[in-house]
């Protein structure tokens, strides 16, 4: 993408990033310094279409594309006289079709479309309803108050929310100090063992902790989430039902022979037993086959089973 | 792990008697369901005692089919065949299911012991046989298993005792060094648990005992005394469990009363039998083919009729 720059003096946003473009009513750039420049006297004409601008009538350039910044500043300009709103129209209809009309009034005017005819257009139109537009202005600047006196009363609680919190501070802050304070004038003055004056000051103190945890927590919680909706409600969220299982214990398996103990396997080799069997072969241990397993296996049955009837 | 196993908690029985009233009951059991149809006499019927010379009979049989399969059978599979058959008879009588099973017991216990024959080279060994006769035999096999499945409560594994025998010879030689040459033993230890699987022992006996007891008669026919017992096994406290295990060893006797069947009375009792199959059982196939028509069982029943002879077997 091309490099945002000033199309006079050729400076890009990447050359000098404190770049500032300024936008006019016919939706072409200049920098700051240029502006300031061109239009020493307050008025000019734009460079590239030669439009005759205002100074005053630049501002800083918010979109990428000029052309919207252009549209923005034209569609303010038009809905301030196409200030109807839906209730003045009798039906839904004729609402949209005046929708309808400023915005091809908007487009024509940004793009530059039959430029005279929609400023005639406008004009008459400005004429033919100027009582209502006049109305609707005065309505809309109220609105525009009521709003604002609103918004300026919650800012207010706001401030006055946080002052409170800090005078309580400041308050639990004094009331500490004043503590510590006593408790020196007392180890300075009474008669009394320190070590007592002590243990009355650890009290106070921890008297003056638990009243200031008190008004903590009388501070009520709010019941509203930021949404509305109410806390603790109950959503179903009953708990699982718990299941209680006595947990599995693992005992060794215990089997009974019939017979005399067999040694482990694992020991056959070192009993000795090994030296009088077959050994395995190389080809026989590739499934898994050992010596002492088929041993194993042999002394196994030869005690199994000794004892029994 | 015989200890967990079904058959320590199943098939270990207390005492002879206990087993000798099962097989009357077998016998019983049979004999009254014949007896419901009128004019039968009941002096064609099997005896107790005739039925178990039958039974040794065909256990025999068995035993040497065994012996002279190809590809050879481990002794595991063997003992399991050998229990299986043992098993079966203990709650069925020989007159209703035709001891002709050997060959069933044999085929499954390949399969349970991770022997791997497939069924025509299972029926290749019975050498007697033409190809078409072997098909028919193969077919009767798979006929009579899942009978044999059932009877047998789906327990199907048996721990035979010659691992344990293992076991004990690995741990003779690695705590009882006093025994100069355990490996001399094993010749009389294996023709003792040949002979004890041709017995109930198997059915009495845990198969740990039955392979410390083989050890120990084999050690003392060599003239060997075994401390190994009070020794090794650390049961010179334990009285208790001490006077238990030489209470199994009686065992022994168990064994020196087995006989061969006498020839003679095998021919008689035979007879009887195949009279009795061809009586009674033919019906109850016929009864059979009737529930196959229903759309049941698919397979097509060729049984009875023109069964192989017992002479094929040998």
């Amino acid at each position: 993408m091309d490099d945002q720059g000033c199309p006079r003096c050729k400076t890009t946003k990447y050359r000098n990033p404190s770049l500032k473009l300024m936008v006019n009513v016919c939706g072409h750039t200049l920098c700051e310094n240029c502006v300031e420049m061109l239009f020493v006297r307050g008025s000019g004409n734009c460079v590239q279409c030669d439009t005759p601008l205002r100074k005053s009538n630049f501002r800083v350039q918010l979109f990428e594309d000029p052309t919207v910044d252009k549209e923005v500043e034209i569609r303010k300009k038009v809905l301030k006289i196409y200030n109807k709103r839906d209730f003045d129209f009798p039906s839904l209809r004729e609402y949209n079709d005046y929708l309808e009309q400023i915005e091809d009034i908007v487009f024509n005017l940004t793009n530059n479309i039959d430029v005279e005819n929609t400023k005639q257009r406008m004009e008459q139109y400005q004429r033919e309803n100027r009582d209502i537009i006049q109305r609707n202005k005065v309505k809309l600047t109220r609105e525009q108050e009521e709003l604002e006196e609103l918004l300026l009363l919650e800012q207010q609680g706001n401030e006055q929310r946080r002052l409170e919190a800090l005078q309580e501070e400041q308050r639990q802050l004094q009331a500490k100090r004043k503590n510590k304070q006593a408790l020196l004038d007392e180890l300075e003055q009474s008669q009394l063992p320190a070590t007592i004056l002590l243990a009355q000051h650890k009290a106070r103190a921890a008297q003056l902790e638990t009243e200031i945890e008190h008004q903590k927590q009388s501070v009520k919680p709010t019941s509203l989430f930021s949404t509305g909706i109410q806390q603790n409600q109950m959503v179903s969220l009953q708990p699982v039902p718990r299941i209680e299982e006595v947990l599995y214990q693992y005992r060794p398996l215990k089997v009974y022979t019939y017979g005399p103990p067999v040694p482990e396997l694992e020991q056959l080799g070192r009993l000795g037993y090994l030296n009088h069997v077959r050994a395995a072969q190389p080809q026989d241990t590739a499934g898994g086959y050992t010596t002492a397993l088929a041993c194993h296996r042999a002394i196994q049955d030869a005690f199994s089973g000794l004892f029994s009837l | 792990m015989f200890h967990s196993s079904s058959h320590k908690t199943y098939w270990i029985f207390k005492s002879e008697d206990e087993l000798e009233l099962l097989r009357c009951e077998a016998n019983q059991k049979f004999c009254k369901k014949i007896m419901e149809t009128p004019g039968v006499s009941d002096s064609i019927f099997l005896k107790r005692h005739e039925e178990d010379v039958l039974f040794r009979l065909y256990e025999k049989r068995l035993l040497d089919f065994c012996n002279v399969f190809k590809p050879a059978m481990p002794k595991s599979v063997v003992g399991t065949a050998l229990m299986y058959f043992r098993r079966f008879y203990l709650n069925n009588s020989v007159m209703e299911y035709h001891p002709r099973i050997i060959l069933t017991c044999a085929y499954l216990s390949c399969k349970v012991d991770e022997f791997n024959v497939s069924s025509s080279q299972f029926v290749a060994n019975l050498v007697h046989e033409t190809p078409a006769g072997q098909e028919r035999v193969a077919e009767q096999i798979l006929e009579y298993e899942l009978l044999l499945i059932q009877q047998l409560n789906f327990h199907l594994v048996v721990h035979t005792p010659y691992r344990p025998m293992e076991g004990l010879l690995i741990d003779l030689k690695t705590r009882y060094p006093t025994l100069e040459n355990p490996e001399s033993l094993r010749k009389n230890v294996d023709d003792f648990l040949t002979q004890a699987s041709l017995t109930d022992i198997g059915l009495l006996f845990t198969p740990s005992q039955i392979a410390l007891t083989a050890i120990l008669s084999s050690a003392s026919r060599a003239g060997l005394n075994m401390e190994y017992i009070t020794e090794c096994l650390g049961l010179k406290q334990d009285k208790q469990n001490l006077s238990k295990m030489y209470d199994s060893m009686r065992m022994k006797i168990l064994m020196k009363k087995y006989e061969l069947p006498n020839p003679d009375e095998v021919n008689v009792y035979k007879q009887k039998l195949e009279r009795i199959h061809a009586e009674f059982v033919t019906s109850s196939s016929k009864r059979k083919r009737g529930y196959e028509e229903d759309g049941h069982v698919a397979k097509e029943p060729r049984i009875i009729e023109e069964e192989l002879s017992d002479e094929d077997l040998m």
